[in-house]
């Protein structure tokens, strides 16, 4: 009926070319409607047709009988002529698929265990691919927050090594004035404020020229724009709030716009806040929260810091929409080239590196993402695989019902298109029941610590994920169903009718059916060996150490606040005075202070100048992490001192300028040379000399998994700048954050106004460092053991349909004399060799596909033989027992009972 | 078998539908019987395709059909050429000219 209805439809392309789509419809949907006065007028008509045809006939002196025997067989019998006008109509493929749809859930309700199955297999599947399919979605596929994207820029200059350096002020300037290629420029630092509106808090903020929300192409929601007389010196005191800020801080007043608000000391006005769904992208530090206040930059080229090696400010520019990358990236060359030319003691290489804001912001996530997509397309695979090889296995017990539905009159389309409706409603249970754990994605990537990623916030279920959902489970349970479908259709109905309830596996199918199981196995090893490497990686980073003892300690993080810190050396004494009476808390060991800690994600280098070794430019020596400490901070960290001393109280503002250097920059600046003693300049060749006492272990600054670069440690009470900003570590003799609130108080009872934030065991910071590779073992772990358990279930099922459909040979071949365990050797060996097959196309594909895991891998081959071997020794213990279990049936085989089985 | 409507060049049983009723409205059977003389038995065909055929036009909107008496007094569904059958019949049998016209002058040419 399928097939007439479409060569129907085409005629009516044909002739009534034109014809009113919405008649048709109209006319179709009244016929559904009104089906019985349609069909009894159908019927009239044709009766009274046959009927006149049949009185012609008896006019030319024929008998009735005859007659109607003759029309009949001119012009058609009356109920096939009606079912041929009544299925031509759409209406009538509506009414069928109907009954499609009732026979199908009928089918599926008579057979629990195998829709339980079927479903569950594919729930699995798909859950995995919504799961993953909403994380793509919301972190790299929506849309950034800004007017036409792609136009955006980063801009950097060049460093010596090729990398990406922020820009000095000066630069911008003649950058921004000289270019043709940028419809706008615009530069941001980072600025953590202490907010004074009730309890008071650190923020993330940033400090950008008036232009900044222009060149991303945001208007504020409530208030204004920055203007360009407000980024001057003196008069930079206006601030923009995130919406969040606003309701979290400001009940959502509105209005709020030119009202002064409070932050370090200092009145500062609001300018307007920004709309709801613009989320600040651009923070610099991973863990220090969202940014959610801007205040204006307010530079001038006279001031020291706006100088041209002063690179801590990050460019970014919006491109003019006739101009691509490369001709901008061309311009922006010569134009550096000029500014090398003009000042060469300022730059250390010539270029601009331009990188498309999308890039820079996703980029980083992009590579596990499409990792983690991949992995689970092959959980998908299996799935699929697995479902075929269900509907193979059912589609042979359904000979016998297709069979008589062909003899019955129904045709090969027809029967094709119920099969189809059939895994459909397979395909939309299992993608309802795989939506529940997509559900609570979010909260479940969080729990297993996906922070890392950018615009985690933007990942939920939303129409996309859903379409993603309905189309991958059509397209699954489509595709497992075209196999059997056609080996159903196919049926010889003859055959079948008169074998049985026999089933009767033809070679073609088992052959198939082997095939599935084959390639089950080959994705499940894939996955296995992928999740074995990522293991592997894990525990070899775990067993790396950071440099320091980070069991114990509590961090917590203070910057001063007040007029009255405007003088050094009240900074100095108020952290000696904290770290004090933070030593003298019961339980406490040990305690220190620092301007950064080890893997905190803060950042913050100096130059460092050798006395000797300087280079003609200044710009091209090496620099170096810069730890501003309190004395006792090696001792509170454990960091071992290697040679000469750890700096003391003695080490005061006015006593001579020392400090520690790490190993690494011993071993680089005074290789085979004694570095105590020796001498370096900080920051600039213009400053005083610093004298090296002491050499300590390195410590990994940026990653367990990242080499560890050039460290010093400088007295907090020689700095000439001392840092405001400071991180405390206490040592304690049991749970570190026991002595959190205590040491709150101790901070508070100097000064009861000061912010404190972050406070953390240093333990998480080693946890966080090392959370993206868990998150990704974590992950492509589970899909590992999905496609391992559906592929054992594929074995077990095929060994034992196998067992099932050859009971009768067994039996004779038990009669005969074989042994019961020789013939479960054979069964094995037939499970056996299909896993074998597997696992060398497993193995072929592992050593393909491995290497795109390379930049997840640490201190391991994409090909480590060690991962392998085990993997495949794993996979084939499993899989022996999942076909063991069945073929032991056969050892229970009865001769006799089994030559009657029929 | 030559006399099946399903020889016919797709889609032209509609024209000759449209065409038989241009002169007067008619009922199913006479349709057919008229296309038959017509055709001088070239044609005949089967109640279904020819009802397909009726129901087709009739949600084209290019036929209707009232249900009258017929000469031997028996309830039967006249169907009537509506206006936008009328002009449809026009362009479909130019069309059809220009066609044959155009098929005649290949078959010549080789």
């Amino acid at each position: 009926m399928g097939k007439a209805g479409g060569g129907d439809r085409q005629n009516l392309g044909g002739v009534v070319g034109t014809m009113s789509l919405l008649r048709n419809i109209a006319v179709g949907l009244r016929s559904l409607f009104r089906k019985e006065q349609e069909r009894q007028e159908l019927d009239e008509e044709l009766t009274g047709f046959l009927e006149m045809a049949a009185e012609e006939k008896m006019n030319q002196g024929m008998t009735r009988k005859d007659a109607l025997r003759a029309v009949r067989l001119e012009r058609g019998n009356l109920e096939v002529s009606k079912e041929e006008v009544r299925s031509s109509g759409w209406e009538s493929f509506v009414e069928t698929s109907w009954q499609d749809l009732r026979l199908a859930a009928r089918m599926l309700r008579k057979s629990p265990g195998f829709t339980a199955v079927a479903v569950l297999t594919l729930a699995l599947g798909i859950g995995a691919n919504t799961t993953i399919f909403s994380l793509v979605n919301g972190v790299l596929l929506r849309p950034l927050p800004y007017r036409n994207p792609s136009r955006i820029t980063m801009m950097w200059e060049k460093s010596r090594d090729g990398s990406p350096e922020n820009v000095g002020y000066a630069t911008y300037l003649d950058w921004k004035s000289q270019n043709k290629s940028f419809e706008e420029i615009a530069i941001y630092s980072s600025w953590q404020p202490v907010l004074q509106v009730g309890e008071p808090e650190q923020l993330s903020g940033l400090r950008v020229t008036s232009n900044y929300f222009r060149t991303l192409g945001i208007h504020p929601e409530i208030g204004r724009d920055f203007l360009p007389e407000e980024d001057v010196p003196n008069a930079n005191k206006v601030v923009m709030l995130s919406h969040s800020l606003w309701q979290r801080k400001f009940n959502s007043d509105p209005n709020i716009v030119g009202k002064p608000i409070n932050m370090n000391a200092t009145q500062y006005i609001v300018a307007g806040v920004l709309p709801a769904r613009y989320q600040s992208l651009m923070n610099q530090d991973p863990r220090g929260g969202a940014v959610e206040i801007w205040r204006v930059l307010g530079y001038d080229a006279s001031q020291p810091w706006a100088c041209r090696s002063c690179h801590h400010l990050v460019a970014i520019g919006r491109l003019r929409d006739s101009v691509a990358i490369p001709q901008a990236s061309a311009e922006m060359d010569t134009i550096s080239a000029a500014l090398s030319k003009a000042y060469p003691k300022e730059y250390d290489d010539i270029g601009v590196i331009l990188t498309p804001i999308r890039e820079q912001l996703l980029g980083p996530a992009s590579t596990p993402l499409y990792i983690l997509l991949g992995a689970v397309s092959f959980v998908l695979l299996v799935a699929c695989a697995n479902l075929a090889n269900l509907l193979l296995a059912r589609a042979t017990y359904r000979e016998r019902e297709v069979a008589v539905r062909t003899v019955l009159g129904a045709t090969r389309g027809r029967i094709i298109r119920q099969l189809f409706v059939e895994n459909c409603v397979l395909g939309l249970l299992g993608a309802a029941a795989g939506l529940i754990p997509a559900y609570w994605t979010p909260k479940v990537l969080a729990s297993i610590g996906a922070g890392d990623l950018p615009r985690l916030d933007q990942v939920h279920l939303d129409w996309q994920v859903l379409l993603f959902t309905l189309g991958v489970a059509l397209l699954t349970s489509i595709a497992a169903g075209l196999a059997p479908g056609y080996r159903l259709s196919k049926n010889d109905m003859h055959d079948s009718l008169r074998e049985g309830m026999r089933a009767s596996g033809s070679v073609a199918s088992r052959r198939l059916r082997g095939l599935l199981i084959v390639s089950e196995v080959a994705l499940s090893l894939t996955l296995l060996i992928g999740a074995g490497l990522l293991l592997r990686s894990l525990g070899r980073l775990l067993v790396v150490s950071p440099g320091f003892d980070p069991a114990n300690v509590l961090s917590m993080q203070t910057s001063v606040l007040g007029q009255r810190f405007n003088d050094n050396a009240v900074v100095r004494q108020y952290f000696a005075d904290v770290v004090e009476r933070l030593r003298a808390l019961p339980g406490v060991q040990s305690a220190a202070a620092a301007s950064q800690i080890p893997l905190a994600g803060n950042m913050d280098k100096y130059g460092f100048h050798v006395e000797g070794k300087m280079h003609a430019n200044p710009e091209e020596d090496p620099n170096a992490e810069r730890y501003c400490i309190t004395p006792g901070f090696l001792e509170s960290m454990r960091i071992p001192l290697l040679r000469g001393r750890d700096i003391s109280p003695a080490d005061t503002a006015t006593a001579p300028q020392v400090l520690l250097i790490g190993e690494t920059t011993a071993r680089r600046m005074w290789p085979g040379e004694d570095p105590i003693g020796k001498r370096v300049k900080l920051g600039g060749v213009d400053k005083p000399w610093w004298t090296v006492v002491g050499v300590t272990g390195d410590v990994h600054h940026f990653g367990l998994d990242a080499d560890p670069d050039m460290q010093m440690y400088i007295p907090h009470q020689q700095w000439p700048f001392p840092d405001g900003l400071m991180v405390f570590v206490i040592r304690t003799a049991s749970t570190p954050t026991a002595i959190s609130s205590a040491a709150q108080e101790a901070i508070h009872s100097i000064d009861t106004t000061q912010p404190i934030s972050r406070i953390m065991p240093l333990e998480s910071y080693v946890g966080l460092s090392v959370q993206g590779r868990k998150f990704a073992l974590i992950l492509i772990g589970a899909f590992a053991a999905i496609a391992l358990a559906l592929s054992l279930v594929g074995i077990y099922g095929v060994t034992a349909y196998s067992v099932g459909q050859r009971t009768r040979e067994i039996g004779i071949r038990i009669a005969l004399g074989a042994q019961p365990g020789e013939l479960l050797g054979l069964l094995l060996r037939q499970g056996m060799l299909l896993v074998a097959c597997g696992v060398i196309t497993g193995i072929t594909a592992s050593l393909v596909l491995t290497r795109f895991l390379a930049t997840m891998l640490f201190d391991v081959q994409p090909t480590d033989g060690l991962t392998f071997v085990s993997v495949v020794l794993l996979l084939f213990a499993v899989s022996a027992t999942a076909c063991f279990l069945p073929a032991r049936r056969v050892m229970r085989i009865d001769p006799m009972v089994a030559l009657r089985y029929e | 078998m030559p006399d099946k409507p399903s020889d016919l060049v797709q889609g032209t049983l509609d024209m000759l539908i449209l065409k038989t009723l241009a002169l007067e409205s008619m009922h199913g059977y006479g349709i057919a019987v008229r296309l038959e003389q017509m055709s001088k038995g070239v044609f005949r065909l089967n109640a279904g395709s020819l009802f397909v055929a009726f129901q087709r036009l009739q949600r084209a909107g290019l036929i209707r059909g009232e249900w009258k008496s017929t000469e031997n007094s028996r309830r039967a569904k006249y169907y009537v050429l509506t206006d936008q059958g009328r002009k449809r019949l026009t362009s479909e049998t130019r069309e059809w000219g220009r066609q044959v016209a155009a098929i005649a002058r290949i078959l010549e040419a080789s």
